[in-house]
């Protein structure tokens, strides 16, 4: 891939949202007659214009041009059958020689190929399990981090979160070591006896590092919501004749389904975009949504850059789709930091 | 009357790290009886509440419910319910599923519970509101909600944790009565917590006023307004005037540089004694009649009557009076033998 080129209405957008800006500006010094708080906001709006907006833009316009900058729907075509831009740049004359000879297009490696879509699908499918698993594990433990008498909550907050300090990478890296033939686990393995297991480069390895990666952010929206509910509730429940599991059933978990949606869509989005966890503990071998789009933006051929766009657009489609129908369960955000 | 015991605390004893809650507390409360717990905050009134209903364990004594002791058993299993004291409804359920809770989990047929929730929301002045949202309601109407709630399991006790504190003064006086009449009618024995002596007053049929865990004095409203056992429940229990004093003889107590007869005796000769007197219990008198003279140093119009600070033999009387004596001037005091209350001093180690 070339240097990369704006196109010129990107340039023009540029310089009419910098203008806008300014206008914007200078309309609120007027209005206020000096800096007021909303003014102190308009670096972060200039930033996000540029870092944000622009490039989302600029991610539609690739997907619907060619390399050329003429309108096209192949990228989605491509999407649907991955071998589309390929038999459309092949010469059709030869292609019919090709054909005529009784060649197929199997023979050609031209047939249709799923595999952008078998990569979605697979995709989603592992994001789905890590949600899954994500909920199972830090449900009880949110819950019981939040639980008044136990003392060591606060510590089991602390430890949830001193992970997170590290980078996610180094953390994944980490594992890795963890894992591989000769490491620590695999070590212990064959001390007691069970023998040298095949721990790395397959899926639940993958699926084992998005858990460990995405865990925390099911864990704290859950966490806050139990945290700040009222405990006279439960002990109402109690009082009315509730033991302690049709107390969890019909007061705790119901008032927490404001924390359990944020953490579906905390651990959900980002497990359905991660490339890299698949690239270190997959060993090449798994590839999912991410790392196919990342494949497409770093290949040498031009037309994948727009095709890497249309995947990325269908994926943010995809993304806002889920995100509109989850506001719907907790319209007021109860559960604190969404996405 | 033992037969009519329903609850009965024996030596209840609670500590939270090593800081003493209650100690030994011995309380006994009859069936129809409403009993209120009065006390300033921090004295243990709720804790006794929440030992009672299951929330709390005590650290040593028995809680005895109708003969058997019930101190292990779980909240979910003694026949008492609780009204908290912000309510605490289910924000997830309208009101009449508010209600139901209880009965819904005694899997109760669905048209009886109707009826039993119907019933309730007529008895608490609620009709017609049982679709609505928790949230959707005033202070005042959520806290009916709350009693409904806990009334239609028709527990034996009902336990009510300051249940009127977040409402206003007018709403708060309309409650009261409700609450009384409430009571009257369903013949349930009402455990009340407040720290409102007039609230305990108005309402109850005994009242045990607490500080620090312990228990001062238990008996009927007049009889704690009218002979409080010691300075601080008189303090506590409606407004005193507090002065240390000696007994000179019995019947005769000397305090703010005078000797005044009285009725109390058995006290001892020239021993240290607390003199409680109530503001509405001094008359105004000429300054010549007087027992004491002094110096009005402030008057307040209190709608009723008046209150003047009264600057008499080195001690500040407070006086309530429907006649006003204009600040400055010169008046005499005078107070009835049988108005003037001889109490030991308090012994501040028990206090906290």
């Amino acid at each position: 891939m070339t240097d990369f080129q704006v196109p010129i209405w990107g340039y023009w957008l540029m310089g009419i949202g910098l203008a806008a800006f300014i206008v914007m500006l200078g309309m609120y010094i007027r209005k206020n007659r000096g800096f007021k708080r909303p003014l102190f906001a308009s670096p972060y709006v200039l930033w996000l214009v540029i870092f944000t907006v622009i490039p989302c833009l600029l991610v539609a316009y690739f997907s619907f041009t060619d390399p050329a900058g003429n309108f096209t729907l192949d990228n989605f075509k491509n999407f649907w059958d991955s071998n589309f831009n390929a038999r459309k740049a092949m010469d059709q004359e030869e292609l019919n020689m090709y054909l005529s000879m009784g060649l197929t297009l199997e023979d050609l490696g031209l047939a249709r190929n799923s595999i952008n879509i078998d990569t979605l699908v697979f995709s989603l499918w592992m994001a789905f399990l890590c949600t899954a698993i994500c909920l199972l594990l830090g449900y009880p433990a949110a819950h019981i981090m939040a639980d008044r008498n136990f003392k060591l909550g606060p510590t089991l907050v602390i430890l949830f979160i001193v992970p997170m300090w590290m980078n996610f990478l180094l953390r994944t890296i980490a594992m890795m070591s963890l894992l591989e033939d000769n490491g620590l686990i695999n070590n212990v393995l064959e001390m007691v006896g069970i023998g040298r297991q095949k721990l790395l480069n397959n899926t639940a390895a993958v699926q084992l590092g998005m858990v460990y990666n995405f865990l925390p952010f099911m864990v704290f929206p859950i966490y806050n919501v139990l945290n700040k509910m009222d405990y006279k509730l439960s002990e109402a429940a109690m009082d009315l004749g509730c033991d302690h599991w049709h107390t969890f059933y019909k007061v705790t978990l119901p008032l927490s389904v404001p924390g359990v949606v944020s953490g579906i869509t905390m651990v959900f989005m980002p497990a359905v975009t991660t490339f890299y966890i698949s690239r270190l503990l997959g060993g090449g071998k798994i590839s999912l949504f991410g790392d196919l789009i990342e494949a497409k933006f770093l290949s040498t051929s031009l037309q994948e850059w727009n095709v890497g766009s249309a995947l990325s657009l269908i994926m943010m489609v995809l993304i806002l789709l889920s995100l509109g129908l989850l506001r719907r369960v907790d319209p007021e955000g109860e559960g604190g930091g969404m996405v | 009357m033992e037969e009519q015991r329903l609850i009965d605390l024996e030596h209840i004893t609670k500590q939270y790290d090593g800081v003493t809650v209650l100690s030994d507390i011995n309380l006994y409360i009859r069936k129809k009886e409403f009993v209120t717990l009065l006390g300033p905050s921090g004295c243990g009134k709720t804790t006794t509440l929440r030992i009672i209903g299951g929330f709390e364990m005590a650290d040593s004594g028995r809680v005895m419910f109708d003969g058997q002791d019930i101190s292990a058993l779980p909240p979910y299993k003694r026949r008492v319910n609780t009204v908290f004291q912000k309510y605490a409804l289910f924000p997830h359920l309208n009101v009449q599923d508010n209600i139901a809770f209880g009965l819904k989990l005694k899997k109760m047929p669905k048209d009886e519970i109707a009826r039993k929730v119907d019933y309730m929301l007529d008895l608490v002045n609620m009709k017609g509101y049982g679709k609505r949202s928790v949230d959707s309601l005033s202070g005042g109407q959520q806290q009916r909600i709350a009693i409904a709630r806990s009334l239609v399991n028709e527990p034996e006790v009902l336990l009510l944790d300051e249940p009127l504190g977040a409402l206003d003064l007018k709403l708060r006086k309309e409650m009261q009565l409700e609450l009384k009449s409430m009571q009257q009618r369903l013949g349930i024995t009402f455990l009340y917590v407040t720290h409102d002596q007039e609230e305990a007053l108005t309402m109850s049929d005994t009242i045990v006023v607490m500080r620090g865990g312990h228990i001062l004095q238990i008996g009927t409203p007049k009889s704690i307004y009218d002979e409080p056992k010691n300075a601080f429940v008189a303090n506590f229990i409606g407004e005193s005037n507090i002065f240390s004093g000696t007994m000179v003889r019995d019947e005769l107590v000397h305090f703010c540089g005078t000797d005044f007869p009285c009725v109390d005796s058995g006290f001892g000769e020239d021993k240290p004694v607390d003199v409680v007197i109530r503001p509405e219990d001094i008359l105004l008198v000429g300054e010549d009649v007087g027992q004491v003279t002094g110096t009005v140093k402030s008057v307040l119009f209190k709608g009723v009557h008046y209150e003047m600070m009264i600057d008499a033999g080195h001690s500040t009387w407070k006086v309530h009076s429907t006649t006003m004596q204009p600040e400055g001037s010169r008046v005499g005091l005078a107070v009835v033998p049988f108005n003037i209350h001889i109490m030991h001093p308090m012994q501040e180690e028990s206090a906290q």
